[in-house]
């Protein structure tokens, strides 16, 4: 665990794998001690969801002022899903 | 009939309900938890003579008191309400489920285990030692699939077991692990015993350690100054929750070892992989995979630039017949120079907006982009942006509105102000629209070269505007590091993809439709001479200015076309349409009414009227202006800044004729 919070200070982007990697153990490891890290809120998960945009898109044509939350811009973004993007968490509590 | 209360505890998706629910059959009632709004589950059921109580406790990650569900769970459990405490757990995932389990060791309230998933498990390919782990933890243990109520015999025999015996779970192993942990000898000798009943001294001591708001506050009120004094010192020194979170993950590797056996895959990147996040290699890919995809992205535009020719080629035969048929000379003009031409410039656009779409969402889509962003993280953090700038610029290249609102991800106030001010370098769909289409007209082939020369001056753009504008924003403050999961790649769902792509295309002609025919008209109606003879306001007022738009290698006329890109890139193309339509503009109409002009294709027009140089300046100027009026209003909204929106605004537009005028220079030097 500390070997990861060394990697996870040092400001360099990695994936799950070279965490793994470098910290000689398994991907399902990594992941774990991720879920825990997030649980304990040192680092947060990113969310790339954008609820709306904001009324602003009168000239864009494809808002759905649905009243739904979580209505995105059609024309503005990939039709509300970021496809395939894996997930991301940037650390925030240490 | 003697009775026992069961407490059912584990994480969310361990399958809780489904045992809840089985056991409880209708004998079950659902209310909330005392002052809180978290849903409590209640039944009973009856096994061997015996009449169990059952309490579903709310599903979450550990028992730290950090939610409404954790501190509900501890004060029932707490409370003594349950006799036995069964205890959920992942078999597929166990090295990460069993940490309740771990969290849960050192309360004194029997438990038992289920291995949930069983059927998960084994096809996984996993086999698990029950006997082993049972052996290790002293409390029954069983390995089932709650949906399949045929296996249920070993859970009540295990529930009996644990209910008669009051089986408690092995400690000393896991206390072992905590005894090398900074702090925690320390403090368990201050702590004094039994402060909080039902919960062991190193329970408490674990807790302490990670800073617990219910623990500590139990401290406070029960022990002397001195002595919270002194645990405030030790864990001061002490790494909390990150030491005591190891040592739980390392006892649950303890238990587990020998007792599961799976086909661990070796760790190893893939060779594509290995390309992408390599030190030296990993840009020039990331670069040559945009251009490439960007290139291939002119395949499939070819055809519908064919479409767009056909239907100008239309307005010689449409115009001939409305005269013939006697239709008013305005309304036949309107109809071939606006409604035509307009259209004619739409679908030759269309092609390219296909085109990047499929590209990109194709590459987004088998996992590549996730790749992209990742190669550019190291770059965010030289501009002092955080990794997830990156999202709103890959976001940008759709729509810089939705870039911008894609900035609601990043907390500070600075890093987003400087996001958008470099998402407003990345060309949106509009100009990948727009661009790509005058490229190809002017420069055939040669259109290729123009786009790569764009990318590369986007790149130098976002640098110079990151230190222009960086210094006021970001400060060099510690960054923290990124964590990505690279998705695996995956071959592509063509139906859904161009589902999309489609929906993309068809959206943007309707928005681009209604954006050209508007300014088109607008402006055929200002360069239309009502006085025979007279010349249009339009002409007199561009004639004024164009010796001080010539500076930024710009004609009048392509000068409107610049400023009005800045309400919408495509608008351009409307003022085009309308100015260049059938050659000598102030004459337009009587020549139309020759027919001679109306024969004629703007695109030849274009061609004779603009140089190389004045396209290439022009095909800069719109590139790099403002994005549109929707994106300044989505800036503001997301900045909350009039000075800073204002500032944006005016860099842009000044950067975008400085860049007009340095392209028109080279283009002198070129052609």
């Amino acid at each position: 665990m500390e070997g990861l919070i060394k990697l996870l200070k040092d400001g360099h982007a990695r994936t799950i794998e070279m965490l793994a990697l470098e910290l000689d153990t398994t991907p399902a490891d990594i992941k774990r001690k991720l879920e825990f890290l997030e649980n304990t809120g040192i680092i947060k998960r990113v969310s790339f969801e954008v609820s709306s945009c904001g009324g602003n898109c009168g000239s864009c044509g494809g808002c759905e002022h649905s009243g739904d939350e979580k209505a995105t811009c059609k024309s503005c973004m990939p039709s509300g899903e970021v496809l395939n993007m894996g997930e991301m968490w940037e650390v925030v509590g240490l | 009939m003697s009775t026992a209360t069961i407490a059912l505890l584990g994480q969310p998706n361990s399958g809780k309900s489904t045992l809840f629910n089985a056991l409880t059959g209708l004998h079950q009632h659902v209310g909330n938890w005392p002052g809180k709004t978290v849903e409590k589950k209640e039944g009973s059921f009856s096994y061997n003579g015996r009449e169990y109580g059952l309490a579903d406790l709310p599903g979450s990650y550990s028992l730290s008191a950090n939610s409404d569900e954790e501190v509900i769970t501890r004060d029932f459990i707490a409370s003594g309400k349950a006799d036995v405490v069964c205890i959920l757990a992942d078999s597929s995932q166990l090295e990460r489920s069993l940490f309740m389990t771990a969290d849960y060791a050192g309360i004194s309230v029997p438990c038992f285990l289920v291995l949930n998933m069983a059927d998960v498990s084994r096809e996984q390919g996993k086999q698990i030692d029950v006997k082993t782990i049972e052996e290790k933890l002293g409390v029954p243990v069983i390995l089932i699939s709650a949906n399949d109520k045929k296996e249920y015999e070993p859970f009540y025999e295990a529930l009996e077991k644990a209910v008669e015996k009051k089986t408690m779970l092995n400690v000393s192993s896991l206390e072992n692990t905590y005894e090398k942990i900074n702090g925690y000898s320390e403090i368990k000798n201050i702590i004094p015993d039994n402060l909080i009943p039902g919960y062991s001294t190193m329970w408490l001591d674990v807790k302490t350690l990670e800073n617990d708001p219910v623990v500590m506050e139990k401290l406070k009120s029960a022990m002397d100054k001195d002595a919270l004094a002194k645990i405030e010192e030790v864990k001061r020194n002490a790494k909390g929750a990150i030491e005591t979170g190891g040592a739980k993950f390392a006892w649950i590797d303890d238990v587990l070892k020998d007792a599961v056996s799976d086909s661990k895959d070796t760790m190893t990147l893939g060779k594509l992989d290995r390309l992408f996040t390599s030190k030296v290699w990993g840009k020039p890919a990331v670069v040559l995979t945009i251009l490439l995809g960007l290139i291939l992205s002119f395949i499939p535009a070819l055809p519908l630039m064919g479409i767009g020719m056909v239907v100008s080629a239309l307005k010689a035969p449409v115009g001939d017949l409305l005269t013939t048929v006697g239709c008013p000379e305005f309304i036949t003009a309107i109809l071939c120079n606006v409604v035509i031409q307009s259209f004619s410039f739409i679908f030759q656009m269309l092609g390219f907006v296909f085109g990047v779409t499929l590209v990109f969402g194709l590459l987004e889509e088998v996992g590549v982009m996730a790749r992209i962003s990742y190669v550019f993280d190291n770059t965010m953090g030289k501009l002092g942006l955080q990794g997830k700038s990156v999202m709103p610029f890959l976001v940008s290249f759709g729509c810089t509105m939705g870039g911008a609102a894609g900035t609601r991800v990043i907390d500070n106030w600075g890093q987003k102000v400087l996001t958008i001010a470099l998402a407003w370098a990345v060309p949106c769909g509009a100009a990948w629209a727009v661009v790509p289409m005058l490229s190809t007209l002017f420069f055939g082939s040669y259109a290729v070269v123009v786009i790569v020369a764009i990318l590369f001056t986007m790149l130098l753009h976002m640098w110079i505007t990151a230190k222009i504008f960086g210094r006021h924003l970001v400060k060099k403050e510690d960054r923290y590091g990124m964590i990505m999961e690279l998705p695996p790649y995956h071959k592509p769902k063509w139906g859904a993809l161009l589902r999309y792509v489609l929906g993309r295309t068809k959206d943007t002609f309707i928005r681009v439709s209604k954006v050209v025919l508007l300014v088109c008209g607008v402006f055929w109606v200002l360069s239309y001479s009502f006085v025979p003879g007279s010349d249009p306001i339009l002409y007199t007022i561009g004639e004024a200015i164009e010796p001080v738009t010539k500076i930024f290698g710009l004609k009048w006329q392509l000068f409107m076309a610049f400023i009005v890109s800045s309400i919408g890139k495509e608008g351009a193309l409307g003022v085009i349409s309308a100015l260049f339509n059938g050659g000598n503009f102030s004459g337009a109409f009587y020549d139309a009414m020759s027919g001679g002009a109306l024969a004629s294709d703007l695109n030849d027009t274009l061609l004779a009227n603009v140089t190389k140089p004045e396209a290439l300046a022009f095909i800069f100027a719109i590139t790099f202006n403002m994005p549109c009026v929707v994106a300044l209003a989505a800036t503001y909204q997301e900045v909350h800044s009039v000075k800073w929106t204002a500032r944006i605004a005016i860099y842009y537009t000044v950067g975008a004729m400085i860049l007009s005028m340095i392209a028109y220079h080279i283009g002198l030097l070129i052609w």
